[in-house]
């Protein structure tokens, strides 16, 4: 009776909540921030995950529950700095190929089993094998043995060695000055020895045993619910709740239900779906429930650079400059986005550069008209704008086509697909025009941005000359290029740091990449009954290890 | 009776196959590799990734042989691993069929108690206020769409009111607002066929006789007239019934409700092929043998009607 069991659920909840609204309907201010204590049982509602596995978990859901049951060596703050988890250090030689992580000793997995070196290499292993065939095993790519992983040949990696039980050596086939960031992504976790490696392992992705401030509390329940009770044998600052109770959403009406379901009580944590995005604000910021930040992710138009109206830096820069990011984020985002000026995201406070992308700054007609002269984009030229349908891009994309042709008088072809559709398209040998793009970071450091979107390296051609590689501008800069590859080999943070900014700079002035707006987040949170509600994570999600109760 | 049956069943064999290939071809034109993308993320995916994937589900291979496999494993009663979340496409919608047919069931219920009611009342007590009623209410059900009942169901009953849980669950309460939403437009018609259909027949000359006579008001009532409307109606609740077992895409979307209409909505926007495959192949089948049913129930209805 899996049903039973998840509607007594509700009950217990529903009666936790009231204790708790009642009691602090005697202590007044609902901001009281004083009196937290262990328990409670949190709710959200997120989509159905495609899988819940440390080393596949790639989408929200996944990720949030990834993150919940396991602890990898390093984690990252919510404003994007790595920190270390189960890393006592991270050192690397001087020239970054090759790196020595001290494990915290003495923790362990839920089932008791120790958390050493051996369970980090084996999870790491488990991911990047082939078998695994896993959407998040391209993390694993720069250590040395991965092509052997990767086609089937081999169970370990040869780059990764334990010598004792709380170190491990990795060597890398590539220098990389910030693989330590890469080790907070829940790719790099840890696993029990339960966990098969070299072969399909769909049970533990079911159930998985972790060593997360959370743990499972029962299996997967498809489609209804993901249940997590505290780790109590935890081994880093313990979590205060009791539960968490994640209800699975279908994609389509996720945040709609999310939203109502936080309106009649049921949730305490929710999305809002864009168009409620007013109504919630002038409901619940007065409550002090509404929550908006400005994340790692960034919104793109991508010109495709070797073929095409776009093939040139003028055309580009007229499209730049012909675009309203202002009117666009007043009228079509009433507010909630706003204009970006940058490759990078302000999420990263080191490497941000405000107002970069000059002909971003504001609409220029004067300069739009004289850059599309030199560039070719005479007016009545045809540039097809293609995105993909029913993920609410219409609406803005239009405008942008709009805004080209009445600033440009080009004639702006609107291409909606699905995204399998938009993207083999783009992927292909002869694409041309202009796409709809978005980005998000892994791992908190401009290189995220700029290698794989930017880097020559990154288009990786197929034989038939289409690129499957991120970098679907086709940005092909030798300068740029070697700048990439001097800051990935520089150890000092700061020197790796100006030659992004550097980097950055020169994609800029190519404009590789035309931005748009950045990607905020808007979330409801039910801060009258709990603490700690007052950010989310590095993946957009809520600290679920720091919440607690209110008294 | 029997020849019949198995004649109709053998029938039902060529459908599938016809279905199956149809889709087959139709899923192949769509643009886009399949397991290309990543469901709902931007990042191409890995072509390694790819490779492996194409291999292990057999997209390497040809479309006519990509369907003989499919048609040789469907037969041993394998419906293959679906490419999203890499589970058994059985698994997968053994849960989702069991919470349609729920659902199906409940609405049918009340499509069949409500709907023909309200017919007889509309029908034995003509032009009176309830009939009048009856009829404007009708007409307004069969003209609201689907999702703005469902909706508004949600809004008041769920969200404001809170009588009802806003997502369905297990319990019966759960499934009165999707339940509901699915039998409005049904309710109406049935009730609107059901008067149309008593009123012929009880100007009919036999049930004048069976009056005339002094057969008892009720007798000739269920006897005679009841019986003899039912033809059309139970055609309808028959063809009803088929259509929302095969899921009932909009409600279940709304109502987060896991069955097969919600599974089939999501499978053909990440081209999940093995679920779309798989659900519109059991649609078929369901369909096929409600209406076989019905031609059945017609025989035993009405004696006049030979199976042959």
């Amino acid at each position: 009776m899996r049903g039973a069991k998840s509607a007594k659920w509700v009950v217990g909840a529903v009666v936790v909540a009231l204790a708790a609204t009642a009691c602090g309907g005697g202590d007044g201010d609902s901001k009281d921030k004083g009196s937290a204590a262990n328990g409670g049982v949190f709710r959200m509602g997120s989509t159905e995950p495609d899988t819940i596995d440390p080393g596949r978990a790639h989408e929200s859901t996944g990720i949030l529950l990834a993150n919940a049951l396991f602890t990898g060596l390093y984690s990252n703050t919510p404003d994007g700095l790595a920190e270390p988890a189960l890393a006592e250090s991270a050192t690397s030689d001087e020239g970054c190929t090759s790196w020595t992580f001290k494990v915290k000793p003495d923790t362990k997995f839920s089932n008791g089993e120790a958390v050493d070196a051996e369970a980090f290499a084996r999870g790491w292993a488990r991911a990047a094998h082939k078998a695994a065939a896993s959407d998040v095993a391209y993390h694993f790519a720069g250590i040395k043995g991965y092509e052997q992983l990767q086609d089937g040949s081999a169970k370990t990696f040869s780059g990764v060695t334990t010598p004792d039980p709380t170190t491990i050596k990795v060597d890398l086939s590539k220098a990389d000055c910030e693989f330590v960031l890469k080790t907070a992504h829940n790719a790099y976790s840890p696993v029990p020895k339960v966990a098969k490696v070299g072969e399909e392992d769909k049970a533990f992705g079911e159930a998985p045993v972790g060593n997360g401030p959370f743990k499972m509390d029962g299996s997967w329940e498809h489609n209804k619910a993901i249940n997590l009770v505290r780790n109590d044998d935890y081994s880093l600052q313990k979590a205060s709740l009791e539960k968490v109770q994640v209800t699975l959403l279908n994609d389509k009406t996720a945040q709609q239900l999310e939203y109502d379901g936080f309106q009649a009580g049921t949730f305490d944590y929710a999305h809002i779906p864009t168009p409620m995005l007013k109504t919630a604000e002038a409901k619940y910021k007065p409550q002090n429930k509404w929550f908006a930040k400005d994340t790692n992710g960034m919104n793109f138009v991508l010109p495709i650079g070797d073929n095409g109206p776009t093939n040139n830096k003028d055309a580009r820069l007229a499209i730049s400059y012909a675009i309203d990011r202002q009117a666009i984020a007043k009228g079509v985002f009433q507010g909630y986005q706003t204009p970006s000026t940058t490759i990078v995201p302000p999420a990263f406070p080191k490497a941000y550069q405000k107002d970069l992308c000059v002909s971003c700054v504001k609409q220029d007609v004067a300069k739009a008209k004289e850059h599309a002269e030199k560039g070719g984009l005479k007016p009545g030229t045809e540039i097809k704008f293609s995105f993909n349908t029913g993920a609410g891009h219409e609406e803005w994309v239009q405008a942008i086509a709009k805004q080209l042709e009445d600033v440009l008088g080009v004639k702006v072809k609107l291409d909606g697909k699905d995204f399998p559709g938009m993207l083999k398209e783009q992927q292909g040998n002869g694409a041309t025009g202009i796409y709809r793009f978005a980005w998000g970071a892994d791992y908190p450091t401009p290189e995220n941005f700029l290698f794989p979107l930017l880097h020559s390296t990154s288009m990786n051609k197929d034989a038939e000359g289409n690129v499957v590689g991120d970098n679907r501008v086709r940005y092909n800069n030798p300068e740029f290029d070697k700048l990439i590859d001097t800051a990935r080999s520089t150890k000092d943070e700061a020197a790796r740091l100006t030659m992004y900014k550097q980097a950055e700079k020169m994609a800029m002035e190519d404009m590789a990449l035309i931005p748009t707006f950045n990607r905020s987040q808007f979330r409801l949170m039910a801060t009258d009954k709990f603490n700690g509600l007052d950010d989310i994570n590095f993946n957009e999600d809520p600290i679920l290890e720091k919440i607690s109760i209110k008294k | 009776m029997g020849r019949y049956v198995a004649r109709r069943l053998g029938q039902m064999v060529i459908v599938l196959i016809g279905a199956t290939m149809v889709l087959f071809a139709c899923l192949f034109v769509l643009p886009g590799d399949p397991v290309g993308s990543i469901a709902g993320s931007d990042k191409a995916r890995d072509p390694a990734v790819v490779a492996e994937l194409k291999a292990r589900y057999g997209l390497d291979k040809s479309l006519p042989e990509q369907y003989v496999n499919y048609v040789a494993k469907v037969a041993t009663g394998d419906l293959g691993e679906d490419f999203v979340q890499r589970r058994e496409v059985s698994d997968i919608l053994a849960p989702k069929l069991q919470n349609t047919a729920k659902l199906a069931l409940l609405a049918i219920a009340l499509v069949t108690v409500f709907g023909m009611g309200v017919g007889i009342i509309a029908a034995l007590y003509r032009y009176s206020i309830l009939d009048m009623a009856t009829t404007f209410f009708t007409t307004m059900a069969v003209g609201f769409p689907t999702f703005v009942i469902g909706m508004l169901l949600m809004k008041y009953f769920a969200v404001e009111l809170q009588w009802f849980p806003q997502l369905g669950g297990d319990k019966l309460e759960g499934m009165v607002l999707p339940a509901v939403t699915l039998a409005v437009t049904d309710i109406a018609f049935v009730a609107r066929l059901t008067r149309g259909t008593m009123l012929e027949v009880l100007r009919a000359d036999y049930v004048k006789t069976a009056v005339a006579k002094g057969l008892p008001r009720r007798r000739v009532l269920f006897k005679h007239v009841l019986r003899n409307s039912s033809i059309p109606v139970v055609t309808y609740l028959g063809i009803s019934f088929g259509a929302l077992l095969g899921g009932a895409l909009i409600t279940e979307a709304i109502f987060n409700w896991d069955g097969v209409g919600l599974a089939l909505v999501q499978a053909i926007q990440q081209q999940n092929n093995p679920i779309v495959i798989g659900v519109v192949t059991y649609s078929v089948a369901i369909f096929v043998v409600l209406s076989l049913i019905v031609d059945l129930l017609y025989a035993a209805l009405d004696p006049r009607i030979r199976l042959s």
